[in-house]
């Protein structure tokens, strides 16, 4: 079915380079003892019960992405299935997305390899208790295995990321989707009101790719790595490189539906500049959700604007046949200045 | 000394600075329209960071000796009378300004003004300096001003149905080192603007270990004025306003918040976000951080700690690394 191996579907593959990448990684290690202000633990999670459904990640820290200019980027992630990882050349970018429904326990069983760096999972978006929110400078960053549980009560579009030197971990790629289905589950946006046929996933964000060099506790003592200033040269839809044509007709980041479907186009802003969205009026865009939780009156988009980590769920219902092109315009957050425009489309037949 | 009250430039030999208040001017609901006096002094002087660094900054303060930045914040009522009295200590020129409701005009070096005024709507503005924009608000002098429904102690504006308990200011804000130190020398910037240390209510965070970790004179996770402390129904009005130049992303990890309004319009219809649009230069919004049981949690809690950050997460930095001394706090379920 069209929702079955969505997760599989969601997450790009990156290249696998264990050489270069893996050099990148290495330099990650925190064997030189430059790592300030985290707080390394892994304890057993409070209260810990039996869950519904469990999803595993580990990390790797020596991924890359291919970009149109034939530019390999460094790219760190969590892995599926949680197992070492980290050495063994890449893995998803986006990371693994998980996708739950509404009311089950989830536990997310993070491993980590503590003696060569910590990373947390934050579930952006879902409000668990603080010892299942994977911040580390309230709790832990973790330095093994730890179990993040959680009850998502809310449907909507969220996202996973590490919250270890966020500002780096972030950037580097280390986020991944997280759907929260109603109990209806896929096909139903809002229970009993709001269906679909069909999904798409716009994960826009941009790359600095001069911030890629870095180890992972780049900055933490107070050295001047230039972390206050993103200056991106790749601007990216989940996973894919979104100037040219690339993110073009390639479900699931674009659409293809006929007229009389309707499709759910996820946004997520990913990146860390704003951005300007622009859908043509045909696609008939409307959004449902934001973050995470239901609009009081569902809202017409089409020339909008949003910030990091906004999401905003939106059933297109397109009457009139057409190759319509969304444009994502990174903006700059001090001059306004755009820095690139991403892009996909949505193809409607008849 | 406090670092929040840095002591003017030239007078480090002064035995002590003056303690600024909570942030608030006493306010409590009246039948009656009241007059309010507030005095405030323009002083400059110099703030070491994290980094080493000194800065200059200038600030509305509460008295000659140090340096406020921000000023302290001040609430109203709708018709109550205020006199502000600003003596210019300095040997620039400068302003008092909250747009749509009072301008001081230029006052002088050495001069003393009395601006008189009565603010009829409710809401949450900016008071600052819009002479040589925008380099005197950058450098400090801002604050916050809050006018509340007359008769009312828990809306942002009357008829509204998103009521709170409790009420803070979060006034976050961006330094370019380079351009205040050029300011203080009495020249006009020409480099791109470029900051290097984030802000909340004109602190830092500091994490656990850092130095000045939970000092609250030093700290803004634990700064009284931003640290937001609660039970579970204490919901708490935070007046956002963004002095800088950077657009920032206002989230909170624990409830989401209730928006209530954006740069001066009540929104149409009050969305629960985990994430707001906060607009450079004097973008202002207000939230209601709801203090619900954390919906996600299982099993249910009712009491934790949660960050409020800035998701721009250059946001959170200082000088170019050190994550999480920018522009966060903690919020306590108490």
């Amino acid at each position: 079915m069209m929702f079955s191996n969505i997760e599989e579907k969601f997450a790009v593959k990156s290249g696998r380079n264990g050489g270069g990448g893996g050099g990148g990684g290495m330099d990650g290690g925190g064997g030189m003892g430059g790592s300030c202000y985290v707080y390394p633990d892994s304890p057993t999670t409070p209260d810990i019960v039996t869950p519904d459904v469990t999803y595993n990640r580990g990390i790797y820290m020596n991924g890359s992405m291919t970009m149109d200019d034939g530019n390999s980027v460094t790219i760190w992630g969590f892995t599926d299935g949680g197992g070492g990882g980290g050495m063994d050349g890449g893995g998803a970018f986006p990371s693994p997305a998980m996708r739950v429904t509404q009311g089950q326990i989830v536990h997310t069983n993070l491993n980590v390899q503590g003696m060569m760096w910590n990373h947390t999972i934050h579930h952006h978006g879902i409000e668990p208790a603080d010892h299942s929110d994977g911040v580390g400078h309230i709790t832990w960053d973790v330095d093994g295995q730890y179990t993040y549980q959680w009850r998502p009560m809310h449907p909507g579009t969220y996202f996973y990321h590490c919250h270890t030197n966020t500002v780096l971990h972030a950037e580097m790629g280390m986020y991944g989707a997280l759907i929260v289905d109603p109990p209806e589950g896929p096909g139903t946006l809002i229970s009993g009101k709001v269906t679909y046929d069909s999904e798409a996933f716009w994960v826009v964000d941009e790359i600095d790719s001069s911030w890629h060099t870095l180890p992972w506790d780049a900055g933490s003592c107070g050295a001047d790595v230039g972390l206050n200033v993103l200056n991106p040269d790749y601007f990216i839809i989940t996973g894919v490189d979104a100037s040219g044509s690339s993110a073009m007709n390639l479900p699931p980041i674009s659409g293809q539906m006929r007229v009389g479907e309707k499709l759910l186009a996820r946004y997520v802003c990913a990146g860390y500049h704003p951005q300007h969205i622009r859908i043509p009026a045909e696609l008939n865009a409307t959004a449902y959700i934001s973050d995470g939780r239901i609009l009081p009156t569902p809202i017409a988009m089409t020339d909008f604007r949003a910030h990091s980590a906004e999401r905003y769920d939106m059933i297109l219902a397109p009457t009139t046949p057409g190759d319509y092109v969304i444009e994502f315009d990174i903006i700059d957050w001090i001059t306004g200045e755009v820095h690139g425009t991403a892009r996909t489309n949505v193809v409607v037949s008849a | 000394m406090k670092r929040r009250d840095f002591l003017k430039a030239g007078s480090a030999s002064l035995a002590a600075s003056v303690v600024a208040g909570s942030g608030l001017i006493s306010w409590a609901p009246r039948a009656q329209a009241a007059t309010i006096n507030k005095t405030f002094f323009i002083t400059d002087g110099y703030q070491n960071q994290i980094t080493g660094d000194n800065v200059y900054f200038r600030g509305f303060s509460s008295s000659n000796n140090v340096v406020n930045v921000p000023g302290e914040s001040i609430v109203a009522q709708e018709g109550d009378t205020l006199n502000i009295t600003i003596t210019n200590t300095l040997s620039s020129t400068h302003r008092f300004v909250i747009d749509g409701v009072v301008n001081s005009g230029d006052i002088r070096p050495g001069r003393t003004v009395t601006v008189s005024f009565t603010p009829t709507q409710a809401g949450t503005y900016m008071y600052y300096d819009n002479s040589n924009a925008p380099y005197n608000r950058l450098l400090g002098l801002h604050g916050g001003f809050a006018v509340m429904p007359a008769g009312s102690d828990n809306q942002l504006f009357a008829g509204s149905q998103n009521t709170f308990v409790q009420q803070q200011f979060w006034i976050f804000h961006d330094i370019d080192p380079v351009w205040h130190n050029t300011l203080a020398n009495g020249n006009t910037p020409n480099t791109a603007y470029e900051p290097r240390f984030f802000t909340l209510n004109g602190l830092g965070g500091r994490p656990p270990g850092a130095p000045g970790a939970h000092d609250p004179n030093i700290d803004a996770m634990t700064d009284p004025r931003s640290a937001v402390h609660g039970h579970i129904g204490d919901r708490t009005l935070l007046r956002s306003l963004n002095a800088g130049k950077c657009d920032q992303s206002l989230h909170c990890h624990g409830n989401h918040m209730e928006w209530l309004s954006a740069n001066g319009e009540i929104r149409p219809d009050v969305w629960k976000k985990d994430c707001i649009y906060l607009d450079k230069n004097n973008g202002i919004v207000d939230v209601i951080f709801p203090f619900e049981t954390p919906p996600d949690a299982y099993p249910p809690v009712s009491t934790g700690i949660y960050p409020m950050h800035l998701h721009s997460e250059m946001s959170q930095t200082a000088g170019g690394g050190f994550y999480m001394f920018g522009s966060l706090t903690d919020i306590y379920f108490e």
